[in-house]
């Protein structure tokens, strides 16, 4: 290997941060993303932001059933019971 | 694949065999919004898209006792929505789908002029830092502005993309569970997912430094 290939810059993090977040990342590439982490702080506060993201997606309120559209769907539910 | 269906899911399912109206109405409840993100994908308009999500539920009532749990029941679900979804598409003459799942392009996580040029020392190193939001109140993220700021971006994000970050980080579905509902491969699932977190990570950077 050659030198280049013994780091990642952040530009690289900024696009690897998903697949390790997954666990997806290959175990040598995982390490050099954690060592990477190791001395910058730039990219500890971007991993980090991309954490908090996904937390406050998960807080998002979703849409709720139209009422019209419960009410069809229990009779639905009902009539199969009966069936 | 591992077995799917955990005790919380016998349960539920026993309720939904005996007629629990109250289970039912609760997964229905809890399924709606990302049933309706994902049926948006293959349809046109909204309305469509409801009739879809309607039109699974009668499914998912016919096949209910045929379940046998290969697949977790919101894997199943989903399942049959993206079938019914695609059935009316292609009959909608928008047959878009399988294809569109596939990321289109390259599309850079967070704008190339925040890092140092190639000819520049440390090429590709941060410009200046992002702002750490480890400093901001712990309600920041979460007031109502905010989150109208998240959701509208969703919203606005490329079909595949806003139906993946909706089934994974809104609903809470697996990575599995969202490769096997969609038939998407793993790799393009998580483009996907990360285009999409990237995209919101940088409205509530512009929203919160703004």
């Amino acid at each position: 290997m050659d030198d280049a290939a013994q780091h990642i810059t952040c530009q690289e993090v900024v696009e690897l941060v998903t697949d390790y977040l997954e666990s997806a990342l290959p175990a040598d590439e995982a390490a050099l993303f954690e060592q990477h982490l190791n001395f910058c702080d730039g990219c500890v506060i971007y991993v980090d932001q991309i954490r908090r993201t996904v937390a406050t997606v998960g807080h998002i309120r979703e849409e709720d059933v139209p009422d019209e559209t419960r009410e069809k769907l229990l009779t639905a539910f009902r009539e199969w019971k009966r069936s | 694949m591992t077995a799917a269906v955990g005790t919380q899911e016998t349960d539920l399912l026993a309720r939904l065999r005996a007629g629990d109206e109250r289970a039912f109405t609760a997964l229905v409840d809890r399924n709606y919004g990302t049933m309706l993100a994902v049926a948006q994908t293959y349809v046109k308009s909204r309305a469509v898209a409801e009739e879809v999500v309607q039109e699974t539920w009668l499914g998912v009532l016919k096949g209910l006792d045929r379940f046998e749990g290969r697949s977790s029941l919101k894997t199943w679900i989903f399942s049959i929505l993206v079938n019914v979804a695609k059935t009316r598409g292609v009959r909608e003459a928008r047959s878009v789908p399988y294809a569109s799942l596939a990321p289109e392009g390259e599309e850079a996580a967070v704008e190339p002029g925040r890092f140092r040029r190639p000819e520049t020392s440390f090429p590709g190193h941060w410009q200046a830092y992002p702002r750490d939001w480890r400093g901001l109140p712990e309600e920041a993220l979460l007031e109502r502005e905010t989150l109208a700021v998240v959701t509208r971006t969703i919203e606005a994000l490329p079909p595949a993309q806003r139906m993946v970050i909706t089934m994974r980080d809104v609903a809470g579905c697996t990575a599995e569970e969202v490769c096997e509902a969609l038939d998407v491969t793993d790799g393009n699932q998580r483009v996907l997912l990360h285009r999409a977190r990237s995209r919101v990570r940088a409205a509530l950077e512009r929203h919160l430094d703004g």
